[in-house]
């Protein structure tokens, strides 16, 4: 979670937001959640991510391919015995960025032994590493799928991987790399390789739909899509405008600009805005369930209750399943004094969504205004737990960073 | 009959005229034309910079009129300004001892000693100073005497006098923030917590380590003693302390200890009236926001907004937050009614010094905010969010709701600083109150309605004896008009950083006159009046 002021900011507005993605899915997954405005505040300030438009801007990464592969090989490479055999002294040549004479002592250890499967997968691997991956895919591909070793197969993949990047084969690239997050979960490489990929499939098929359909309301909307990313919200504002005039009857336009107006502005003006936008939604889609609980968000706002119950209400007879849409139903109740409508709703909000931390909390928070301390505590604790951060590398990280005694 | 009595005061309060207030800055024309550096101004290298400072309003020399206290960041001097008695006010920093150096942070007020003269007590990034005010001649820094001297370099920020154990003397708490240095503290861009929308800024407050709070026990012959562990203060650690309010939140009588903090939960510490205390801030409601999540509090007020007789707590937060209002629903527990009552708008600035005020006489409290940003660099982003930018004011409409009238209260209101501080007081002593703001890197600001409030209204000076002098936390409840009583409490410290009139002032509306006026003294003891005139500065005077 970093840049954490922006991440925290938007976690109030957050819930008003919606997110994109294609027009479908419940209402609960058009919401913008804590977890997207953060990866989107990290994302914002990484140059390599999400430079769809970038594709003009710096996101060609083929000259760099090369280098990073060569780099990721040798420092993923497998420690290794004293280098007595032809295969040991190429393993470490290789080891050591000696690609060139790794590729010869290895192509004399594979004449020595055919079947030396450490020797043909190094060798495969610095053939890679020095731009020849025609010569090593099949190898690659080959130690990848069948090598019993682990380690081996692990690198294998990763640098089939990489070569199929660099060949501009990013369908044959995806399914290795899902393949490799598979096998291995928690391998930052992986990981991080998995990301280059669906990256470079994402700035291909952009560049494909701007190259074919310049002219489509899709781009319009595609682009507004990515200004987002970059928390250039009245670029993206403008550019859903241009989409709603070239297709006014496209569903979720008027929702994404009312969401792109609130990530712009708070102010009461953009708030009479952004409901001029979900109303404009609902005209086209009266079954929306996510703008009826954004409209009544902003009646909350402005402290307009009774206008926000009504659409929060009607956002849950929408769509019942709507869990934020029941927690602001459940809240409302709670702050009536309506305990045995509220509780029941939240008590279905928390079962259907154990890690919910606001509904635990209105659920803490109807039982002890209710008189039923017991329970009350019982929330406070399951709170508590849900509240303490993740263990992970990332934690602990951070947690290094908060220990360090600053000099007295 | 009584029905028509009660009747006429409700239309004479409903008579009266309610035009905005015009507030203007006299400043400059005050005296107060001295800047006071906090930091960069273009951008801020470390979070030091960014808390900036209080301000005070406090009667050093019981001339009856308040005197102003700034405080300053590194490269200046704390400043006293006397008050003439004629709208200007006079520079006595050097004349009364206060000249200094380093970070100040936080100022309260209090009298400490019993001696009938308020001193002082201001927390600094480093070391605190304690000063105890000589016949209204002069300050002598008695920190060390005092066994204030701390054993590390500390970043302390709000501070509140308060007698906890009911001793008749004055306690001093005192809030954390983190540890900081410039030697190891992380420079801008260098790790996941020193970014903001994208742009490399100061790091912190996340990534730097916690600090916890103090609690001193005044002895009563001039020293205090550190009992943070064996009161249980010391034991809420993870927090990033900034604003205190020390006020009786359950009405047991006790003072008890509530305090926000930087992107962390807020505490409350409970008064178990042995000495001890019990952080209770979750399951009282005030911990959080309605989501169960953590802000980034920064001030504090107090006041009874809805005329239950309970007293509210207003929180100010960072941009993209709203600042919270808990309603206070009895027996010390709380509710986050700020949607309902029309405050969640304003999420663009960054809220510091607030305070409930009632600038109308109108006997219904208003609120007051002072914003600024903490990352100058915000201003290269072309959003709405502003490094400095005008305060926020909200009118009680008194039906548990406010309304913004920023935009009808007067030019102060449309000036941008970067404000920290804010304090409220009446320094001409005619029923209409001033605000007070230090805004950093430049003078501060004082601001005055163009003409007065139209409600009648009392001003009340608590003077202890049994309790302590300053009559810190003494609870006046006041019926006026037939409507509802009015309550309020005498507090040290609050807002951010800062120390407003320890007078308690009520708007009466169009009633000329109190039917009552019930004092609830820190001792136990209780004073009433009753049929007492309006539109006057009135001293009560515990019972020995």
């Amino acid at each position: 979670m970093p840049d954490t002021r922006t991440a925290r900011a938007k976690v109030l507005w957050g819930r008003l937001l919606t997110c994109g993605g294609p027009q479908g899915g419940t209402p609960s997954t058009r919401l913008l959640g804590r977890e997207e405005t953060a990866a989107r505040a990290s994302c914002a300030r990484q140059a390599d991510c999400g430079c769809p438009l970038g594709a003009a801007a710096g996101c060609h990464p083929a000259p760099q391919g090369r280098r990073h592969l060569a780099l990721l090989l040798l420092l993923a490479a497998l420690p290794l015995a004293a280098a007595d055999s032809l295969t040991e002294q190429g393993v470490a040549a290789f080891q050591q960025g000696r690609y060139l004479e790794a590729d010869r002592l290895l192509q004399d250890a594979l004449k020595a032994d055919p079947n030396d499967e450490h020797a043909r997968t190094f060798l495969a691997l610095a053939r890679a590493a020095t731009g020849h991956c025609p010569e090593a895919v099949a190898d690659l591909s080959d130690r990848f799928q069948k090598s019993a070793n682990p380690d081996l197969s692990r690198l294998a993949g990763l640098a089939l991987t990489q070569c199929y990047i660099a060949q501009e084969e990013t369908d044959k690239a995806i399914p290795i790399a899902g393949q490799l997050a598979a096998r291995y979960p928690d391998d930052a490489d992986v990981l991080y390789l998995a990301a280059r990929v669906h990256m470079r499939a994402f700035n291909d098929a952009t560049r494909r739909m701007f190259e074919k359909t310049p002219a489509s309301y899709r781009v319009n909307q595609l682009s507004a899509e990515i200004f987002e990313t970059q928390n250039k919200f009245a670029e993206a504002a403008a550019e859903y405008r241009k989409a709603i005039e070239k297709n006014p009857r496209a569903l979720n336009l008027h929702f994404r600009l009312g969401r792109a107006v609130l990530l712009e502005s708070h102010s009461p003006e953009a708030l009479a805005k952004a409901q001029a936008e979900f109303e404009a939604e609902l005209a086209l889609n009266a079954g929306d369930a996510a703008a009826e609980f954004q409209i009544g968000q902003i009646h909350n706002a402005c402290g307009r209750t009774a206008e926000a119950l009504r659409h929060f209400q009607k956002a849950l007879d929408l769509s019942p399943d709507f869990p934020e849409a029941a927690l602001a139903v459940g809240r409302m109740r709670v702050q009536a004094k309506q305990y045995a409508e509220a509780i029941p709703l939240l008590e279905r909000v928390v079962k259907a969504q154990p890690a919910n931390e606001p509904a635990h909390y209105s659920l803490m928070m109807a039982y002890r205004n209710s008189g039923q301390p017991d329970k009350a505590r019982s929330e406070q604790q399951v709170l508590e737990k849900l509240q303490r951060p993740p263990e992970g590398e990332f934690t602990d990280f951070l947690k290094r960073l908060g220990e360090k005694a600053p000099t007295e | 009959m009584k029905l028509f009595a009660a009747l006429a005061a409700a239309l004479a309060l409903a008579a009266v005229p309610v035009p905005g207030p015009d507030f203007r800055d006299i400043a400059r024309q005050a005296g107060l034309t001295t800047s006071f550096p906090n930091g960069g101004e273009k951008s801020k290298e470390y979070i030091i910079e960014t808390t900036g400072s209080g301000v005070a309003f406090i009667d050093y020399d019981n001339d009856g009129y308040l005197d102003i206290f700034v405080l300053s960041g590194d490269g200046g001097t704390n400043r006293m300004y006397h008050n003439d008695h004629n709208g200007h006010f006079t520079d006595v920093t050097a004349e009364l001892g206060l000249t200094s150096s380093g970070w100040a942070e936080g100022v309260c007020a209090g009298d400490y000693d019993n001696d009938g003269y308020t001193d002082l007590f201001v927390t600094y990034w480093g070391q605190n100073r304690l000063y105890r005010n000589i016949g209204g001649k002069r300050f002598e820094d008695v920190t060390a005497k005092a066994h204030l001297t701390q054993d590390r370099v500390r970043y302390n920020t709000g501070c509140a006098f308060l007698d906890y154990d009911g001793d008749g003397r004055l306690d001093l708490f005192v809030a954390n923030y983190l540890k900081f240095d410039f030697a190891t503290t992380p420079k801008a861009g260098s790790n996941p917590y020193c970014f903001y929308r994208g742009m490399a800024v100061n790091c912190g407050p996340r990534g730097l380590p916690f600090e916890t709070n103090l609690l001193y026990h005044n002895n009563g012959d001039g020293t205090f003693e550190d009992v943070s562990v064996k009161s249980g203060i010391a034991k809420a650690n993870g927090h990033y302390s900034l604003a205190v309010l020390a006020q009786d939140v359950n009405d047991d009588g006790r003072p008890d200890i509530y305090v926000v903090g930087d992107q962390t939960p807020a505490t409350l510490f409970i008064n178990q009236g042995d000495g001890t205390f019990t952080e209770e801030a979750v399951m009282r409601g005030v911990a959080f926001d309605e989501n169960g999540r953590e802000l980034s509090g920064m001030g504090l007020a107090s006041a009874d907004y809805d005329g239950d007789g309970l007293l509210d707590i207003f929180r100010s937060d960072f941009s993209d937050e709203r600042s919270l209002l808990y309603r206070n629903s009895g027996n010390g527990q709380f509710d986050d009614v700020t949607m309902a009552a029309g405050l969640a708008r304003n999420t663009r600035f960054v809220n510091w010094g607030c305070a409930f005020l009632d600038f109308e006489n109108s006997g219904w409290k208003g609120l007051v905010v002072v914003n600024g940003h903490v990352f100058p660099e915000v201003d290269r982003q072309n959003i709405d969010i502003h490094s400095r930018d005008h305060a926020t004011l909200y009118r009680n409409t008194g039906k548990g709701a406010f309304e913004d009238i920023t935009a009808e209260a007067g030019p102060a209101f449309a000036l941008r600083h970067s404000a920290r501080g804010l304090a409220i007081g009446d320094i001409d002593n005619d029923g209409t109150l001033e605000i007070l703001a230090n805004n950093q890197n430049e003078p501060p600001s004082l601001w005055k309605r163009s003409h007065p409030a139209p409600g009648h209204w009392l001003l009340l000076r608590l003077i202890g004896t049994r309790s302590n002098r300053s009559a810190i936390g003494t609870r006046v409840t006041v019926a006026a008009a037939g409507r509802t009583p009015q309550v309020d409490e005498v507090r040290s410290g609050g807002s951010y950083l800062s120390q407003s009139d320890l007078r308690l002032h009520f708007g009466l509306g169009a009633a000329t006159r109190a039917d009552s006026i019930a004092v609830r003294w820190p001792s136990g003891a209780k004073t009433l009046l009753k049929d007492v005139a309006a539109d006057q500065v009135l001293t009560i005077t515990e019972q020995p």
